[in-house]
């Protein structure tokens, strides 16, 4: 006899409300999506770019009825992520829900108080009375702006426009310093402009891959997952001194010795040409100083190189062997080059290899520098701080004359020369030069090199604003005034991607209270220091948009074909450059039927674009240049006091720089150590008597950090690895700098390792 | 401040900023949004086809994870689109990640572990369960959580070897991995294989007949997770698979890391008053062999044990997630100690809530309910005891747990009549249950770590207990040792759940 239903339910409970609660149900048929919890379920969904990394993966943002975000997942139509998402990504709509927004404007009434909230007008006042009396005091040049490659490529052409033009001041740059402006300068002096060629589709088409300082399975994840789907049985090569996850995925990992890369490639380049494994054609025909290069590189023999480098003289030949055989080689490289006391060089022996070898322009090959941050590339083409808005440069009356004449602008406005670079912009304040400083969606209390002294300098500032999404980053604690900033997810705009990609960020969510946009903060700003009429133009993301297409036109990043925003989200990203097409026309022909329009609209671009596959480069003689120096040693080697090399870098995929959004994600903090860790050899923790968990100190000549103990032969004798999320880690780092770009070298300096009774 | 005079066209401009900040969905948002759901239709459902099985399972076959740890190079991404494409709560998560270190430094090792239900071919977690909340599948072999049936005891926490069913506070039930078998169902891949960028995990189908299942959790061919938990016990179907040859020292990152476990104050509370009543009705019953007719009252014990079994009992209730839903405890009688442990307490504290109201009327003289519910009371305290050994970790083992439960109720029990012959009990009791302190790996760590100051805390009191027992006159040892014994109890029951090993998968450095 069966139990009746009531009775069974009752004593058995398969449904119920607890059940219901997480009970899948089909999404609406339209929505590209599959099964979809009850609970989230959306009424319509809308691609957005991703506002974390600069690999630039569109997310299908699940809404409500009133367009409000409730979930998302990854966009499978995206020709970058393919359906793929890193768990940044797939949870990037939480930070925007973090309890410690910032609301309101805050002011700190005197220092030593808190900041306390006040209004729009009462900031805006604050903001303009103290930055022009310093002005008054002090000179035009006297305040400066640090900015972030997070924001919208307008907000940050706004900004930089409105700081120069507008407030007539000089130094500004942002913290694309601290990851790309190696990358940028190294293009710009190699190619004649700042030009990644690559396109993702090459990680697939290639025949070796060589990653140098890069770890993309855990810094890029998502562009690793296109190495995977390589189908030429390719060779992985990773030039790392750490075992990373990319090195053990690798086909030969090259474990080189700190610093000694800029040697490493030199070696490479002279047994190359020992071999005789270069492209004398494509050298005669499209490069510059190649025969001095040549030269040079010859002292640099598998037995220095060796000595210099640690790598044997059988692993250096098997690289040479792989580079001259196989038909596509790619280079790749990231932070382990950027951030160098020689790195803009050793960028360019990189490019070096792949002129010499005739890897570039072909599918699958390329010297190809992976950007960091989501708009890295917007910054570094608009952010109008060492170079003019679109490319041009400062120092050019003509480059001049043609921006003003494109914004409307009295060329007079424009400033003849380049402001500081970031740590310019601190030593200028440690002199006092500079005394009053505006912080834009970066963290420069956590994240500069030596921090213990960014800190100080801070505090010795006039005046300290900071906008941010969150007042409590530790930045913004040191700050006089906070403005409350709308985030990703709140606002709209273009994110520029490694591979040259605009695509289109759209706002989905409410930002809490007065938070505003940047751009609209911007757009406040320049009304209330009375320069609002020379942005009247600028009156939305969009119509920005279109006044960067027109600063873009003839430049290599030419990006005019582009009608507008919805081209861009029609078309899967628009690679630049993309100057003529017949869907920009168009726009221009309003007497176009519908038929018409969407008959051009389907003409959309091709989704894999690369560049120089002409062999000309955007150089005055569209040569590309053979440039090089003398390697010099690491600035603070190791020693008998400070017997270790400290190598800092990415810790998880899940979390981002220094945490300001990615520690808000109670599943991102379940994904990576919540304290710091140390990675260090068990050889050394053997001699130092360290057991894996004990608790160490780390220690260099400026500062010292408390870590955990993780024993692992990842990393070589005597090196310590440490995540650069932790807030401590940069109290280490030794200040110094790139002479060309100008950026930071976290990953070297010297470091004492105790265990901690 | 006074707040500095705005220009009236700044003041317009920020009125209109903030408005337009709170809009959602421009016009370009909308526009841009119907064109992708045109093109959304082509795309429709992402299709993985080939990363789950064709067709279902056949009779003796189940479907289970399987894991390339070399493609899985540590994205995490599985464990957000299980949160997201499940609709958990904020802090919640089914799949987890840890890392194994190992190698040398000619092939140094290092591998992520995604983790989530093994859904095990014989789970310890279902036949834990008092109330039957765990269906394992018939056809898809899937350990499925019945959300609406579950009471929150938490028990399969204890359970499962590998940390893998999640207690939610919010609704104050479990809930865990169900392979997205709704998914599955409709041939779409769990969320995880889903966003699995390197194509990593894999629903297969795997034998779980016997023979099979042995072959492959046998250490010659094993192709679960070598350095996690021993297979063995609850015969866990996810395969994980490797081309490399893993080192032989590898380690699980957090393998150092001390965890100590929750408290359960209700059950360290339950589990001190339980066998302090059962102690109570012995010392009733040890009263009758009182010949020397002492000058001690023993009539107020039988109130005494029914106070504090209700009492413990009553504390038993809080523990529970979903109070509510406790009647259904006896259903898992045939396999759960825990629904025996209610069963026995059950009708024991029905008993030991009687006798006082009958001492008054029959007199002392009557034994058959006092000797009743003494052997009952035994029988629950053994039930108690097997709740903690059916864990199989380690501490809980029978030969540490019994002399606890027991031994308090010894100790109650020997008190009133002999208290010297009490204070040599609780001496061996506490001889025996500090051999972890010395022998215990993880135990052991944690008492001198973490748990150093409760064990002191612990030790004096007894100590205290003991120079009492042995030294005072008998009001004494009853009116103020009593309590100070039953408070070291607690401290050692306390002791009890937060020093017990916690076995799990691999975890993260730290975590």
């Amino acid at each position: 006899m069966k139990t009746p239903a009531a009775l069974e339910n009752l004593l058995h409970a398969r449904t119920g409300p607890m059940t219901t609660e997480l009970v899948q149900h089909p999404a609406a048929f339209d929505l590209g999506l599959g099964r979809v919890p009850a609970r989230l379920a959306p009424v319509a969904t809308t691609n957005t770019v991703c506002g974390f990394c600069s690999t630039g993966c569109s997310l299908r943002v699940h809404l409500d009825a009133e367009g409000q975000a409730i979930n998302l997942s990854a966009d499978p139509d995206y020709p970058v992520n393919l359906g793929m998402a890193c768990p940044k990504g797939w949870e990037a709509l939480t930070p925007l829900a973090a309890p410690d927004r910032a609301t309101t404007p805050l002011l700190r009434p005197s220092r030593g108080t808190p900041l306390a909230p006040v209004n729009w007008p009462t900031a805006l006042a604050v903001f303009t009375d103290r930055f022009k009396s310093i002005q008054q005091k002090h000179g035009p040049h006297s305040i400066a702006f640090l900015s972030t490659g997070q924001i919208m490529t307008e907000e940050m052409a706004l900004l930089g426009a409105l700081f120069k033009f507008g407030l007539g001041a000089l130094h500004c740059d942002s913290n694309t310093r601290q990851c790309m402006a190696t990358s940028h300068v190294a293009y710009k002096q190699s190619f004649g402009f700042d030009a990644p060629p690559f396109t993702y589709a090459d990680f697939e088409e290639s025949d070796a891959l060589i990653f140098i300082g890069a770890n993309p399975c855990i810094a890029h994840p998502i562009m690793w997952q296109r190495v995977m789907m390589n189908r030429r049985s390719p060779e992985i090569v990773v030039v790392d001194p750490r075992a990373t996850e990319t090195a053990q995925a690798a086909t030969l990992h090259v474990a080189l010795r700190p610093k000694s890369d800029l040697t490493f490639l030199y070696g490479l380049a002279h047994l190359l040409i020992a071999r005789g494994a270069v492209k004398p054609a494509f050298i005669a025909a499209h490069t510059s100083n190649y025969e001095a290069f040549a030269a040079f590189v010859a002292t640099f023999t598998a037995a220095h190189t060796t000595a210099e480098t640690g790598v044997s003289v059988a692993t250096l030949h098997r690289l040479v062997d792989i580079i001259a055989t196989r038909e596509r080689v790619s280079f790749w490289w990231t932070m382990g080059v950027n951030q160098s006391h020689e790195a803009t060089r050793t960028a360019q022996a990189i490019i070096n290899l792949a002129l010499m070898t005739g890897n570039i322009g072909r599918p699958g090959t390329g010297a190809n520098s992976i950007t960091g941050q989501c708009n890295a590339m917007g910054s570094r083409l608009f952010g109008n701080a060492t170079s003019l808005l679109g490319g041009y440069d400062t120092t050019n009356p003509a480059h001049r004359a043609h921006v003003a004449a494109t914004l409307g602008l009295d060329v007079a406005l424009i400033p003849d020369h380049s402001g500081y670079a970031y740590d310019q912009i601190l030593d200028a304040i440690e002199r006092g030069e500079i005394r009053g400083l505006w912080v834009i969606a970066t963290n420069t209390a956590h994240s500069w090199i030596n921090q213990n002294r960014a800190r100080d300098l801070l505090a010795q500032l006039d005046f300290l604003v900071v906008q941010d999404m969150y007042a409590t980053t530790e930045t913004a604690q040191l700050a006089d005034l906070v403005f409350p900033a709308a985030g990703w997810g709140e606002k709209e705009g273009i994110l520029i991607n490694s591979e040259r990609r605009l695509a289109l960020a759209k706002k989905v969510s409410r930002a809490p209270g007065q938070a505003l946009s940047d751009f609209a903060i911007f757009k406040l700003v320049a009304e209330a220091w009375g320069c609002g009429d020379l942005f009247r133009e600028w009156c939305s993301p969009e119509t920005t948009f279109q006044i960067l297409k027109k600063l873009s036109a003839g430049q290599p990043c030419d990006f005019t074909g582009i009608r507008d925003y919805a081209h861009i989200a029609e078309s899967g990203g628009i690679q630049w450059p993309y100057a003529d097409s017949p869907v920009a026309a168009s726009a221009t022909k309003p007497t176009l039927s519908d038929a018409q329009l969407s008959a051009l609209t389907s003409q959309l671009p091709a989704q894999q674009r690369r560049l120089f596959a002409d062999g000309k480069f955007f150089t005055p003689d569209a040569r590309a240049r053979f440039l090089f120096d003398a390697p010099r040693p690491m600035p603070e080697p190791p020693d008998g006091d400070y017997p270790f090399i400290l190598l800092t870098g990415r810790g998880s995929s899940a979390q981002w720089h220094t945490g300001s959004r990615t520690d808000k994600s109670a599943v991102l903090r379940k994904l990576a150590p919540t304290v710091l860790t140390a990675e260090i050899n068990p050889e050394d923790a053997t001699r130092l008597g360290i057991s894996p968990g004990d608790r160490v100190t780390v220690r260099s000549r400026r500062g010292t950090a408390a870590a955990i103990a993780l024993v692992t032969p990842t990393v070589q004798p005597g090196q310590i690895f440490l995540p650069m999320h932790f807030g401590t880690v940069n109290k280490l780092t030794f200040p110094s700098f790139d002479p060309h770009s100008r950026q930071p070298s976290y990953k070297a300096c010297a470091v004492a390792v105790a265990r901690l009774e | 401040m006074v707040a500095p005079k705005q220009k009236q066209s700044t003041l317009a401009l920020i009125a209109e900023l903030l408005a337009e900040q709170s809009r959602l969905q421009t016009p370009v948002a909308h526009a841009s949004q119907s064109f992708e759901q045109i093109k959304n239709h082509k795309s429709e459902i992402v299709n993985f086809r080939s990363l789950i099985p064709l067709t279902q399972p056949r009779p003796g076959e189940q479907y289970a994870f399987e894991v390339e740890l070399d493609s899985c190079t540590g994205c995490k991404s599985c464990v957000s689109a299980c949160h997201s494409l499940n609709g958990l709560d904020d802090q919640e998560t089914w799949r987890d990640v840890g890392l194994l270190v190992g190698g040398d430094r000619a092939h140094p090792f290092s591998q992520t572990v995604t983790t989530a239900c093994h859904h095990c071919a014989d789970p310890a977690c279902l036949h834990g369960c008092p109330v039957l909340a765990y269906e394992k599948d018939p056809l898809t072999g899937i350990v499925r959580h019945l959300d609406d049936q579950c009471i929150g005891c938490q028990y399969c926490v204890l359970k499962c070897p590998y940390d893998v069913p999640k207690y939610n506070e919010r609704l104050g039930i479990i809930r865990k991995c169900d392979m997205c078998h709704s998914r599955l169902a409709e041939g779409e891949a769990p969320a995880c294989v889903q966003a699995c960028p390197t194509s990593a995990i894999k629903i297969v189908t795997v034998f779980t007949s016997a023979p099979q299942l042995s072959a492959l959790n046998s250490p010659l061919t094993s192709s679960f997770l070598p350095t996690a938990p021993d297979p063995a016990y609850t015969q866990p179907t996810t395969r994980y698979v490797t081309a490399k040859k893993l080192p032989r020292n590898l380690a699980h990152a957090d393998a150092t890391t001390l965890r100590p476990q929750p408290a359960h104050w209700p059950l360290v509370v339950m589990l001190t008053l339980l066998p302090a009543a059962v102690g109570l009705q012995l010392a009733q019953l040890l009263s009758a062999a009182d010949l020397q007719r002492s000058t001690f009252n023993f009539h107020w014990l039988p109130s005494a044990a029914a106070a504090l079994g209700g009492l413990g009992l009553f504390a038993s209730l809080f523990h529970l997630g979903q109070p509510l839903r406790a009647w259904r405890i006896f259903l898992g009688w045939r396999k759960s100690w825990l629904s025996r442990e209610a069963l026995v307490f059950g009708p024991w504290f029905a008993l030991t809530a009687t006798i006082p109201l009958l001492d008054w009327s029959l007199g002392l003289g009557h034994w058959t309910l006092p000797v009743a519910a003494a052997a009952t009371g035994l029988l629950g305290l053994y039930c108690s005891v097997m709740i903690y050994v059916d864990t199989r970790r380690e501490f809980w083992r029978f030969a540490q747990t019994a002399p606890r439960f027991f031994g308090t109720a010894a100790v109650v029990a020997l008190a009133p009549l002999a208290p010297r012959a009490a204070a040599l009990a609780l001496l061996l009791k506490l001889a025996w249950e500090s051999r972890p302190f010395f022998h215990g790996a993880t135990s052991s760590r944690l008492f001198r770590g973490p748990l150093a100051r409760a064990v002191l805390t612990r030790v004096l009191l007894a100590l205290a207990t003991i120079v009492l027992l042995a030294a005072a006159p008998q009001f004494v040892t009853y009116w103020v040792t009593l309590p100070l014994l039953l408070t070291g109890e607690l401290a050692e029951r306390y002791l009890f759940f937060r020093a017990v090993d916690s076995p799990k998968m691999p975890g993260l450095p730290a975590a």
